[in-house]
Protein backbone atom coordinates (compact mmCIF):
# COMPACT_ATOMS: atom_id res chain seq x y z
CA UNK A 1 0.00 0.00 0.00
CA UNK A 2 1.63 3.55 -0.92
CA UNK A 3 1.79 6.85 1.19
CA UNK A 4 -1.54 8.03 -0.81
CA UNK A 5 -3.62 5.04 -0.40
CA UNK A 6 -3.05 4.59 2.90
CA UNK A 7 -4.52 7.92 3.94
CA UNK A 8 -7.86 7.59 1.94
CA UNK A 9 -8.44 4.56 4.20
CA UNK A 10 -7.59 6.49 7.50
CA UNK A 11 -9.91 9.66 6.17
CA UNK A 12 -12.86 6.70 5.15
CA UNK A 13 -12.38 5.25 8.50
CA UNK A 14 -12.77 8.33 10.15
CA UNK A 15 -15.58 9.70 8.43
CA UNK A 16 -17.58 6.38 8.76
CA UNK A 17 -16.71 6.43 13.25
CA UNK A 18 -18.40 10.21 12.70
CA UNK A 19 -21.33 8.75 10.79
CA UNK A 20 -21.85 6.14 13.10
CA UNK A 21 -21.29 8.64 16.03
CA UNK A 22 -23.87 10.87 14.72
CA UNK A 23 -26.70 8.19 13.50
CA UNK A 24 -26.51 7.17 17.77
CA UNK A 25 -26.97 10.54 18.17
CA UNK A 26 -29.67 10.59 16.20
CA UNK A 27 -31.53 7.39 17.86
CA UNK A 28 -31.17 9.21 21.56
CA UNK A 29 -32.56 12.59 20.26
CA UNK A 30 -35.57 10.67 18.68
CA UNK A 31 -36.18 8.32 21.95
CA UNK A 32 -36.20 11.93 24.24
CA UNK A 33 -38.48 13.33 21.60
CA UNK A 34 -40.86 10.17 21.93
CA UNK A 35 -40.48 10.17 25.87
CA UNK A 36 -42.41 13.86 25.95
CA UNK A 37 -45.35 12.45 24.84
CA UNK A 38 -47.31 12.71 27.92
CA UNK A 39 -49.86 10.09 28.13
CA UNK A 40 -51.17 10.39 32.10
CA UNK A 41 -52.33 13.92 33.09
CA UNK A 42 -54.72 12.45 36.28
CA UNK A 43 -52.80 13.16 39.74
CA UNK A 44 -53.24 9.93 40.84
CA UNK A 45 -51.43 8.09 38.54
CA UNK A 46 -48.65 10.39 38.01
CA UNK A 47 -48.10 10.77 42.13
CA UNK A 48 -47.83 6.90 42.17
CA UNK A 49 -45.76 6.70 39.53
CA UNK A 50 -43.12 8.87 40.53
CA UNK A 51 -43.38 7.68 43.95
CA UNK A 52 -42.63 3.65 42.69
CA UNK A 53 -39.78 5.29 40.91
CA UNK A 54 -37.17 3.26 42.89
CA UNK A 55 -38.47 -0.27 41.48
CA UNK A 56 -40.15 0.75 38.18
CA UNK A 57 -37.14 2.27 36.85
CA UNK A 58 -39.16 4.37 34.93
CA UNK A 59 -37.65 7.81 34.07
CA UNK A 60 -40.06 10.41 34.96
CA UNK A 61 -38.73 14.13 33.95
CA UNK A 62 -40.48 17.49 33.82
CA UNK A 63 -41.41 18.70 30.29
CA UNK A 64 -39.79 21.04 28.30
CA UNK A 65 -42.82 23.44 27.85
CA UNK A 66 -43.55 23.52 32.04
CA UNK A 67 -46.83 22.14 33.11
CA UNK A 68 -47.78 21.49 37.22
CA UNK A 69 -51.38 20.19 38.32
CA UNK A 70 -52.93 22.13 41.40
CA UNK A 71 -55.47 21.43 43.90
CA UNK A 72 -57.03 24.06 44.79
CA UNK A 73 -58.76 23.94 48.23
CA UNK A 74 -62.49 23.91 48.62
CA UNK A 75 -64.72 26.69 48.21
CA UNK A 76 -62.10 28.55 45.90
CA UNK A 77 -64.23 29.72 42.75
CA UNK A 78 -63.78 29.19 39.05
CA UNK A 79 -63.19 33.05 38.90
CA UNK A 80 -60.72 33.06 41.81
CA UNK A 81 -58.25 30.15 40.41
CA UNK A 82 -58.33 32.12 36.51
CA UNK A 83 -57.53 35.34 38.55
CA UNK A 84 -54.31 33.29 39.83
CA UNK A 85 -53.64 31.95 36.93
CA UNK A 86 -54.08 34.88 34.98
CA UNK A 87 -51.55 36.80 37.75
CA UNK A 88 -49.06 34.10 36.92
CA UNK A 89 -49.87 34.48 32.98
CA UNK A 90 -50.65 30.85 33.36
CA UNK A 91 -53.88 28.99 32.02
CA UNK A 92 -56.11 26.86 33.06
CA UNK A 93 -56.18 23.63 30.36
CA UNK A 94 -57.95 21.23 32.33
CA UNK A 95 -60.00 20.29 35.06
CA UNK A 96 -59.86 16.89 36.79
CA UNK A 97 -63.19 16.32 37.15
CA UNK A 98 -63.15 13.40 39.52
CA UNK A 99 -60.81 15.55 41.77
CA UNK A 100 -62.76 18.56 42.86
CA UNK A 101 -60.36 21.60 42.73
CA UNK A 102 -57.59 19.91 40.89
CA UNK A 103 -56.83 21.87 38.09
CA UNK A 104 -54.10 21.17 34.84
CA UNK A 105 -52.63 24.25 34.50
CA UNK A 106 -50.14 25.50 31.76
CA UNK A 107 -47.06 28.33 32.55
CA UNK A 108 -47.01 30.50 29.26
CA UNK A 109 -43.80 31.83 30.10
CA UNK A 110 -42.09 28.53 30.10
CA UNK A 111 -40.80 28.62 33.22
CA UNK A 112 -39.36 25.83 35.05
CA UNK A 113 -42.23 23.37 36.12
CA UNK A 114 -40.77 22.78 40.00
CA UNK A 115 -40.55 26.35 40.50
CA UNK A 116 -44.12 27.18 39.41
CA UNK A 117 -45.45 24.42 41.29
CA UNK A 118 -43.55 25.77 44.68
CA UNK A 119 -45.57 29.60 43.97
CA UNK A 120 -48.84 27.79 43.64
CA UNK A 121 -48.28 26.12 46.97
CA UNK A 122 -47.27 29.66 48.48
CA UNK A 123 -50.68 30.47 48.05
CA UNK A 124 -53.29 30.03 50.65
CA UNK A 125 -56.35 28.90 48.25
CA UNK A 126 -53.83 25.81 47.22
CA UNK A 127 -53.87 22.65 49.28
CA UNK A 128 -51.05 21.19 47.11
CA UNK A 129 -49.36 21.90 43.64
CA UNK A 130 -46.71 19.52 41.91
CA UNK A 131 -45.28 19.12 38.54
CA UNK A 132 -47.33 17.30 35.85
CA UNK A 133 -44.32 14.79 35.23
CA UNK A 134 -43.49 13.37 32.08
CA UNK A 135 -44.79 9.75 31.70
CA UNK A 136 -43.86 8.38 28.01
CA UNK A 137 -45.17 5.19 26.54
CA UNK A 138 -42.27 4.67 25.17
CA UNK A 139 -40.99 4.55 28.70
CA UNK A 140 -43.45 2.07 29.80
CA UNK A 141 -42.78 -0.38 26.93
CA UNK A 142 -39.64 -0.04 27.12
CA UNK A 143 -38.64 -0.79 30.78
CA UNK A 144 -40.66 -3.95 31.62
CA UNK A 145 -40.06 -5.12 34.97
CA UNK A 146 -38.66 -8.19 35.42
CA UNK A 147 -38.53 -10.19 39.05
CA UNK A 148 -35.28 -11.34 40.20
CA UNK A 149 -37.82 -14.49 41.39
CA UNK A 150 -36.07 -17.68 39.76
CA UNK A 151 -39.65 -18.98 39.03
CA UNK A 152 -40.83 -16.28 37.50
CA UNK A 153 -39.72 -17.75 33.41
CA UNK A 154 -42.39 -20.47 34.86
CA UNK A 155 -45.41 -17.92 35.33
CA UNK A 156 -46.77 -17.65 32.05
CA UNK A 157 -49.92 -15.84 33.17
CA UNK A 158 -47.91 -13.28 34.60
CA UNK A 159 -45.85 -12.89 31.46
CA UNK A 160 -46.69 -15.58 28.80
CA UNK A 161 -43.13 -15.92 26.04
CA UNK A 162 -45.00 -19.23 24.33
CA UNK A 163 -43.38 -21.13 27.00
CA UNK A 164 -44.48 -25.06 26.93
CA UNK A 165 -46.34 -24.41 23.58
CA UNK A 166 -48.49 -20.81 24.74
CA UNK A 167 -49.02 -18.17 23.24
CA UNK A 168 -46.78 -15.30 23.62
CA UNK A 169 -48.58 -12.44 24.89
CA UNK A 170 -51.37 -14.55 26.39
CA UNK A 171 -51.08 -13.19 29.83
CA UNK A 172 -51.84 -10.17 31.83
CA UNK A 173 -49.22 -7.88 31.42
CA UNK A 174 -47.89 -7.82 34.62
CA UNK A 175 -44.16 -6.86 33.41
CA UNK A 176 -45.89 -3.35 32.00
CA UNK A 177 -48.32 -3.01 34.92
CA UNK A 178 -45.16 -3.27 37.14
CA UNK A 179 -43.42 0.07 35.52
CA UNK A 180 -46.48 1.52 37.58
CA UNK A 181 -46.46 -0.40 40.39
CA UNK A 182 -45.53 -3.36 42.23
CA UNK A 183 -48.14 -2.98 44.91
CA UNK A 184 -48.50 -1.17 47.94
CA UNK A 185 -48.11 -2.92 51.82
CA UNK A 186 -51.10 -0.26 52.75
CA UNK A 187 -53.36 -2.64 50.66
CA UNK A 188 -55.32 -5.27 52.28
CA UNK A 189 -56.80 -8.50 50.43
CA UNK A 190 -58.46 -11.06 52.30
CA UNK A 191 -58.34 -14.16 51.10
CA UNK A 192 -61.06 -16.43 52.02
CA UNK A 193 -59.91 -19.63 51.56
CA UNK A 194 -58.96 -23.09 53.36
CA UNK A 195 -56.19 -20.28 55.68
CA UNK A 196 -52.76 -19.26 54.18
CA UNK A 197 -49.60 -21.18 55.22
CA UNK A 198 -48.10 -17.66 56.40
CA UNK A 199 -44.79 -18.92 57.22
CA UNK A 200 -44.35 -20.18 53.55
CA UNK A 201 -40.74 -17.71 52.66
CA UNK A 202 -42.51 -16.65 49.58
CA UNK A 203 -45.56 -15.08 51.28
CA UNK A 204 -44.32 -14.64 55.12
CA UNK A 205 -43.57 -10.79 54.02
CA UNK A 206 -46.99 -9.97 52.79
CA UNK A 207 -48.75 -11.69 55.78
CA UNK A 208 -51.29 -8.85 56.94
CA UNK A 209 -50.97 -8.09 61.07
CA UNK A 210 -53.41 -6.96 63.18
CA UNK A 211 -52.16 -3.10 64.07
CA UNK A 212 -51.81 -2.28 67.01
CA UNK A 213 -54.29 0.56 67.09
CA UNK A 214 -57.03 -2.04 65.91
CA UNK A 215 -59.25 -3.55 68.28
CA UNK A 216 -59.02 -7.28 68.87
CA UNK A 217 -61.98 -9.52 67.32
CA UNK A 218 -65.12 -9.71 69.35
CA UNK A 219 -67.50 -13.05 67.90
CA UNK A 220 -70.53 -12.93 69.90
CA UNK A 221 -70.26 -16.31 70.40
CA UNK A 222 -66.38 -17.02 70.70
CA UNK A 223 -65.69 -13.55 72.82
CA UNK A 224 -62.74 -11.50 72.38
CA UNK A 225 -60.39 -13.40 69.96
CA UNK A 226 -56.40 -12.29 69.50
CA UNK A 227 -56.18 -12.25 65.87
CA UNK A 228 -52.82 -11.32 65.01
CA UNK A 229 -52.93 -12.30 61.49
CA UNK A 230 -56.44 -13.81 60.37
CA UNK A 231 -59.49 -15.31 61.71
CA UNK A 232 -60.29 -19.02 61.13
CA UNK A 233 -64.05 -19.35 61.58
CA UNK A 234 -64.52 -23.03 61.34
CA UNK A 235 -62.85 -23.11 65.06
CA UNK A 236 -63.52 -19.78 66.03
CA UNK A 237 -59.75 -18.71 67.00
CA UNK A 238 -57.24 -16.71 65.72
CA UNK A 239 -54.97 -19.32 63.49
CA UNK A 240 -55.45 -19.41 60.03
CA UNK A 241 -52.94 -21.84 59.15
CA UNK A 242 -53.46 -23.23 55.48
CA UNK A 243 -54.15 -27.48 55.97
CA UNK A 244 -54.95 -28.37 52.38
CA UNK A 245 -52.84 -26.15 50.29
CA UNK A 246 -55.70 -24.30 47.95
CA UNK A 247 -55.94 -21.19 49.95
CA UNK A 248 -52.06 -20.87 50.08
CA UNK A 249 -52.12 -21.37 46.39
CA UNK A 250 -54.05 -18.22 45.91
CA UNK A 251 -52.42 -16.11 48.30
CA UNK A 252 -49.49 -16.70 46.21
CA UNK A 253 -51.37 -15.64 42.98
CA UNK A 254 -52.21 -12.41 44.51
CA UNK A 255 -49.23 -11.95 46.53
CA UNK A 256 -45.79 -13.79 46.59
CA UNK A 257 -42.95 -11.99 47.69
CA UNK A 258 -42.03 -10.64 44.41
CA UNK A 259 -37.66 -9.34 44.13
CA UNK A 260 -36.67 -11.48 46.99
CA UNK A 261 -34.82 -13.72 44.72
CA UNK A 262 -36.92 -17.04 45.82
CA UNK A 263 -39.80 -18.78 44.25
CA UNK A 264 -42.26 -16.68 42.47
CA UNK A 265 -43.69 -13.52 42.61
CA UNK A 266 -47.59 -12.43 43.07
CA UNK A 267 -49.43 -9.78 41.15
CA UNK A 268 -48.41 -7.91 43.76
CA UNK A 269 -44.72 -7.41 44.73
CA UNK A 270 -45.86 -6.29 48.41
CA UNK A 271 -49.40 -6.22 49.96
CA UNK A 272 -50.61 -7.29 52.86
CA UNK A 273 -52.25 -10.79 52.80
CA UNK A 274 -55.36 -11.09 55.05
CA UNK A 275 -55.38 -15.17 55.66
CA UNK A 276 -59.01 -16.53 56.55
CA UNK A 277 -59.91 -19.81 56.95
CA UNK A 278 -63.45 -21.51 56.61
CA UNK A 279 -62.70 -24.71 54.45
CA UNK A 280 -61.15 -27.60 56.16
CA UNK A 281 -57.71 -29.59 55.23
CA UNK A 282 -60.04 -31.27 52.58
CA UNK A 283 -61.08 -28.13 50.90
CA UNK A 284 -64.42 -27.40 51.62
CA UNK A 285 -66.62 -25.42 54.52
CA UNK A 286 -69.73 -24.85 55.12
CA UNK A 287 -72.03 -21.25 54.35
CA UNK A 288 -72.23 -20.08 57.69
CA UNK A 289 -68.15 -20.59 58.38
CA UNK A 290 -68.05 -18.29 54.86
CA UNK A 291 -70.40 -15.65 56.35
CA UNK A 292 -68.36 -15.36 59.31
CA UNK A 293 -65.25 -15.32 57.64
CA UNK A 294 -67.01 -12.43 55.96
CA UNK A 295 -68.79 -10.75 58.49
CA UNK A 296 -65.08 -10.26 60.96
CA UNK A 297 -63.52 -9.03 57.21
CA UNK A 298 -65.91 -6.17 57.34
CA UNK A 299 -65.51 -5.92 61.02
CA UNK A 300 -62.00 -4.98 60.56
CA UNK A 301 -62.97 -2.74 57.68
CA UNK A 302 -64.43 -0.95 59.78
CA UNK A 303 -62.30 -0.43 62.83
CA UNK A 304 -59.47 0.59 60.03
CA UNK A 305 -58.21 -1.97 58.31
CA UNK A 306 -58.08 -1.17 54.04
CA UNK A 307 -59.53 -3.88 53.51
CA UNK A 308 -60.43 -3.52 49.45
CA UNK A 309 -60.66 -6.68 47.86
CA UNK A 310 -62.18 -10.07 49.47
CA UNK A 311 -60.71 -12.90 46.82
CA UNK A 312 -63.63 -15.90 46.89
CA UNK A 313 -62.36 -18.90 44.75
CA UNK A 314 -64.68 -21.49 46.21
CA UNK A 315 -68.88 -21.82 45.71
CA UNK A 316 -71.35 -24.07 44.84
CA UNK A 317 -74.36 -24.39 43.22
CA UNK A 318 -76.79 -23.72 46.23
CA UNK A 319 -78.53 -20.39 46.73
CA UNK A 320 -77.78 -18.53 50.13
CA UNK A 321 -79.25 -15.26 50.75
CA UNK A 322 -77.96 -14.92 54.01
CA UNK A 323 -74.35 -15.55 52.12
CA UNK A 324 -75.88 -12.83 49.80
CA UNK A 325 -76.78 -10.30 51.98
CA UNK A 326 -73.18 -10.51 53.76
CA UNK A 327 -71.44 -9.82 50.12
CA UNK A 328 -74.10 -6.68 50.13
CA UNK A 329 -72.63 -5.50 53.51
CA UNK A 330 -69.28 -6.19 52.37
CA UNK A 331 -69.85 -4.08 49.31
CA UNK A 332 -71.62 -1.33 51.10
CA UNK A 333 -68.11 -1.42 53.58
CA UNK A 334 -66.26 -0.48 50.23
CA UNK A 335 -65.17 -4.33 49.70
CA UNK A 336 -64.53 -5.64 46.35
CA UNK A 337 -65.62 -9.33 46.20
CA UNK A 338 -63.92 -11.31 43.45
CA UNK A 339 -65.63 -15.00 42.80
CA UNK A 340 -64.37 -18.08 41.24
CA UNK A 341 -67.58 -19.01 38.07
CA UNK A 342 -66.77 -22.45 38.89
CA UNK A 343 -65.02 -25.20 36.97
CA UNK A 344 -68.54 -27.41 35.68
CA UNK A 345 -67.90 -26.58 31.64
CA UNK A 346 -71.14 -25.36 32.10
CA UNK A 347 -72.89 -21.65 31.52
CA UNK A 348 -73.47 -19.81 34.29
CA UNK A 349 -76.55 -18.19 32.88
CA UNK A 350 -78.28 -21.51 32.71
CA UNK A 351 -76.96 -22.84 35.83
CA UNK A 352 -76.14 -20.71 38.22
CA UNK A 353 -73.26 -20.91 40.45
CA UNK A 354 -72.74 -18.74 43.93
CA UNK A 355 -71.45 -16.25 44.97
CA UNK A 356 -70.04 -15.71 41.57
CA UNK A 357 -73.97 -15.05 40.25
CA UNK A 358 -75.04 -12.64 42.93
CA UNK A 359 -75.80 -10.21 41.18
CA UNK A 360 -74.44 -7.22 43.69
CA UNK A 361 -72.44 -3.93 42.79
CA UNK A 362 -69.10 -5.34 44.27
CA UNK A 363 -68.99 -9.36 42.80
CA UNK A 364 -67.02 -9.96 40.29
CA UNK A 365 -67.48 -13.64 38.39
CA UNK A 366 -64.40 -14.80 37.11
CA UNK A 367 -63.86 -17.92 34.51
CA UNK A 368 -60.39 -19.31 33.65
CA UNK A 369 -58.54 -19.30 30.44
CA UNK A 370 -55.58 -21.45 29.53
CA UNK A 371 -51.87 -20.17 27.93
CA UNK A 372 -53.34 -20.34 24.09
CA UNK A 373 -55.92 -17.61 25.70
CA UNK A 374 -58.31 -20.23 25.25
CA UNK A 375 -61.56 -20.76 27.75
CA UNK A 376 -60.44 -23.18 30.09
CA UNK A 377 -62.02 -26.67 29.03
CA UNK A 378 -63.10 -26.92 33.01
CA UNK A 379 -64.40 -23.31 32.93
CA UNK A 380 -67.66 -22.39 33.55
CA UNK A 381 -68.96 -18.93 31.50
CA UNK A 382 -71.82 -17.29 31.01
CA UNK A 383 -72.33 -13.65 28.74
CA UNK A 384 -74.58 -12.42 31.86
CA UNK A 385 -73.29 -13.65 35.15
CA UNK A 386 -69.39 -14.07 34.35
CA UNK A 387 -67.60 -10.54 33.99
CA UNK A 388 -64.49 -11.45 32.89
CA UNK A 389 -61.06 -14.12 32.33
CA UNK A 390 -58.25 -14.53 33.52
CA UNK A 391 -55.09 -17.17 33.22
CA UNK A 392 -56.21 -20.13 35.41
CA UNK A 393 -54.76 -23.54 33.98
CA UNK A 394 -51.52 -24.99 34.79
CA UNK A 395 -50.40 -21.74 36.99
CA UNK A 396 -47.27 -21.91 40.10
CA UNK A 397 -47.46 -20.96 42.91
CA UNK A 398 -47.39 -21.46 46.30
CA UNK A 399 -47.97 -24.57 48.48
CA UNK A 400 -47.61 -26.26 51.83
CA UNK A 401 -44.19 -27.69 53.32
CA UNK A 402 -42.70 -24.31 51.98
CA UNK A 403 -43.53 -25.67 47.75
CA UNK A 404 -44.40 -24.59 45.12
CA UNK A 405 -47.12 -26.54 42.43
CA UNK A 406 -49.10 -26.19 39.34
CA UNK A 407 -52.90 -26.09 39.55
CA UNK A 408 -55.63 -25.50 37.35
CA UNK A 409 -59.16 -24.00 38.17
CA UNK A 410 -61.03 -20.88 38.28
CA UNK A 411 -59.57 -20.86 42.02
CA UNK A 412 -56.80 -19.94 40.64
CA UNK A 413 -58.11 -17.50 37.91
CA UNK A 414 -59.63 -15.58 40.83
CA UNK A 415 -56.67 -14.16 42.44
CA UNK A 416 -55.51 -13.17 39.32
CA UNK A 417 -58.28 -10.72 39.20
CA UNK A 418 -58.47 -9.75 42.62
CA UNK A 419 -54.64 -9.27 43.08
CA UNK A 420 -54.97 -6.81 39.63
CA UNK A 421 -57.40 -4.71 41.78
CA UNK A 422 -55.20 -4.65 44.36
CA UNK A 423 -52.38 -3.04 42.12
CA UNK A 424 -55.00 -0.37 41.27
CA UNK A 425 -56.32 0.39 44.91
CA UNK A 426 -51.95 0.90 45.42
CA UNK A 427 -52.21 3.06 42.76
CA UNK A 428 -54.93 5.18 43.12
CA UNK A 429 -55.69 4.90 46.83
CA UNK A 430 -59.25 6.78 46.78
CA UNK A 431 -60.91 4.60 44.03
CA UNK A 432 -64.30 3.64 45.04
CA UNK A 433 -65.28 0.09 45.07
CA UNK A 434 -67.70 1.23 42.13
CA UNK A 435 -64.79 2.75 39.97
CA UNK A 436 -62.85 -0.10 41.11
CA UNK A 437 -64.56 -2.80 39.93
CA UNK A 438 -65.92 -0.83 36.57
CA UNK A 439 -61.61 -0.06 36.15
CA UNK A 440 -60.72 -4.31 36.03
CA UNK A 441 -63.76 -5.23 34.01
CA UNK A 442 -62.97 -2.65 31.23
CA UNK A 443 -59.64 -3.67 31.12
CA UNK A 444 -59.25 -6.15 29.30
CA UNK A 445 -57.92 -7.08 26.24
CA UNK A 446 -60.93 -9.01 24.16
CA UNK A 447 -60.12 -12.29 22.78
CA UNK A 448 -62.50 -14.36 19.91
CA UNK A 449 -62.54 -17.03 22.60
CA UNK A 450 -64.12 -15.21 25.06
CA UNK A 451 -67.56 -13.75 22.99
CA UNK A 452 -71.02 -14.57 24.01
CA UNK A 453 -68.85 -16.26 26.94
CA UNK A 454 -68.36 -13.54 29.48
CA UNK A 455 -69.51 -10.08 29.89
CA UNK A 456 -66.75 -7.93 29.02
CA UNK A 457 -65.62 -10.20 26.28
CA UNK A 458 -62.10 -10.44 27.50
CA UNK A 459 -58.99 -11.16 29.36
CA UNK A 460 -57.68 -8.83 32.24
CA UNK A 461 -55.23 -6.51 31.32
CA UNK A 462 -52.86 -5.06 34.30
CA UNK A 463 -51.33 -2.80 32.40
CA UNK A 464 -54.49 -1.26 31.19
CA UNK A 465 -56.10 -1.27 34.52
CA UNK A 466 -53.16 0.98 35.67
CA UNK A 467 -52.93 2.94 32.66
CA UNK A 468 -50.11 1.88 31.32
CA UNK A 469 -50.99 0.75 27.80
CA UNK B 1 -56.32 -38.69 57.63
CA UNK B 2 -54.60 -39.39 54.87
CA UNK B 3 -56.27 -42.10 51.92
CA UNK B 4 -54.34 -44.13 49.90
CA UNK B 5 -56.18 -45.65 47.07
CA UNK B 6 -56.36 -48.88 48.65
CA UNK B 7 -57.71 -46.77 52.35
CA UNK B 8 -60.58 -45.38 50.26
CA UNK B 9 -61.56 -48.78 48.20
CA UNK B 10 -62.33 -50.30 51.31
CA UNK B 11 -63.78 -47.52 53.03
CA UNK B 12 -66.36 -46.89 50.10
CA UNK B 13 -66.87 -50.63 50.39
CA UNK B 14 -68.02 -50.52 53.79
CA UNK B 15 -70.03 -47.86 53.63
CA UNK B 16 -72.62 -49.31 50.43
CA UNK B 17 -72.31 -52.49 52.19
CA UNK B 18 -73.77 -50.66 55.57
CA UNK B 19 -76.19 -48.19 53.66
CA UNK B 20 -77.70 -51.48 51.32
CA UNK B 21 -77.54 -53.84 54.35
CA UNK B 22 -75.29 -56.68 52.39
CA UNK B 23 -72.24 -58.37 53.48
CA UNK B 24 -69.16 -56.71 52.33
CA UNK B 25 -67.93 -59.45 50.18
CA UNK B 26 -71.59 -58.85 48.43
CA UNK B 27 -70.08 -55.61 46.63
CA UNK B 28 -68.02 -56.14 43.98
CA UNK B 29 -65.47 -53.68 42.42
CA UNK B 30 -66.37 -52.26 39.32
CA UNK B 31 -63.75 -50.48 38.04
CA UNK B 32 -61.11 -48.18 39.63
CA UNK B 33 -59.60 -44.67 38.29
CA UNK B 34 -57.75 -41.90 38.74
CA UNK B 35 -59.41 -38.74 37.38
CA UNK B 36 -59.54 -35.12 37.98
CA UNK B 37 -62.63 -34.02 39.51
CA UNK B 38 -64.04 -30.17 39.24
CA UNK B 39 -63.51 -28.94 42.72
CA UNK B 40 -62.19 -29.75 46.09
CA UNK B 41 -64.96 -31.67 46.77
CA UNK B 42 -64.80 -34.00 43.93
CA UNK B 43 -67.80 -32.59 42.08
CA UNK B 44 -69.75 -34.09 44.92
CA UNK B 45 -70.15 -31.69 47.17
CA UNK B 46 -73.81 -31.83 49.76
CA UNK B 47 -76.03 -29.48 50.29
CA UNK B 48 -74.73 -26.25 51.60
CA UNK B 49 -71.34 -26.85 51.22
CA UNK B 50 -68.93 -24.54 49.35
CA UNK B 51 -65.42 -26.34 47.73
CA UNK B 52 -62.56 -24.69 46.34
CA UNK B 53 -62.86 -24.08 42.49
CA UNK B 54 -59.43 -26.23 41.72
CA UNK B 55 -59.39 -29.65 39.80
CA UNK B 56 -58.59 -31.79 42.17
CA UNK B 57 -56.46 -34.93 40.97
CA UNK B 58 -58.75 -38.44 42.63
CA UNK B 59 -60.00 -41.88 42.46
CA UNK B 60 -63.43 -42.59 41.10
CA UNK B 61 -64.74 -45.59 42.00
CA UNK B 62 -67.18 -47.97 41.10
CA UNK B 63 -68.90 -50.38 43.44
CA UNK B 64 -71.61 -53.22 42.56
CA UNK B 65 -73.99 -54.72 44.72
CA UNK B 66 -77.72 -56.19 44.29
CA UNK B 67 -77.51 -55.82 40.67
CA UNK B 68 -76.66 -52.03 40.68
CA UNK B 69 -73.48 -49.64 40.20
CA UNK B 70 -72.31 -47.02 42.63
CA UNK B 71 -70.12 -44.50 42.39
CA UNK B 72 -67.78 -43.17 45.28
CA UNK B 73 -65.32 -40.50 44.50
CA UNK B 74 -61.94 -39.87 46.92
CA UNK B 75 -58.69 -38.36 46.98
CA UNK B 76 -55.98 -38.09 50.30
CA UNK B 77 -58.31 -36.02 51.96
CA UNK B 78 -61.90 -37.78 51.60
CA UNK B 79 -64.07 -40.35 50.33
CA UNK B 80 -67.48 -39.29 49.26
CA UNK B 81 -70.51 -41.11 47.49
CA UNK B 82 -71.84 -39.53 44.79
CA UNK B 83 -75.79 -39.20 43.51
CA UNK B 84 -76.95 -41.61 46.30
CA UNK B 85 -80.40 -41.13 45.93
CA UNK B 86 -80.35 -38.05 44.27
CA UNK B 87 -77.38 -37.00 47.09
CA UNK B 88 -73.89 -36.73 47.81
CA UNK B 89 -72.51 -37.55 51.02
CA UNK B 90 -69.14 -37.00 52.91
CA UNK B 91 -68.39 -40.30 54.48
Amino acid sequence: MNRNNFLIHIALAVVLVLVAGFAGQLRRWQKEYKSRVRIMPAEEKIRSAATTAEVSEIEARTLTVPEVLVKFKPGVSESTIRGITAKFNDRVEDSIESVQGLEAIDDLDNADAVQTAAAYLALPEVEYAEPNYEISIEDFESNPVRPSDPRFTDQWALANDGQRGGTQGADISAMAAWSVTTGDDDVVIAVLDSGVDYTHPDLQNNIWQRPANVPKYVDDAAGTIQDLQGYNAITNDADPMDENGHGTHCAGIIGAEGGNDIGITGVNWKVRIMPLKFMNAGGFGTTKDAIEAINYVIDRKNKGVNVRVISASWGSTNRSQALEDVIKKAYEAGILFVAAAGNASTDNDRRPHYPSNYDVGNVISVAALDRNDQLASFSNWGAKHVAIAAPGAEILSTWLGDKYEEKSGTSMATPFVAGVAALIAANESRISVDELRKRVVTSVDKLDSLKSKVASGGRINAAKALGAQ
Amino acid sequence: MSYSKEDALSKARHDLAKRLGVKEQDVREGSVEETDFPDTSLGAGSDDEMSGQMITRGWRIKLQANNRTYEYRADRNQVRLYDFKGKNFLL
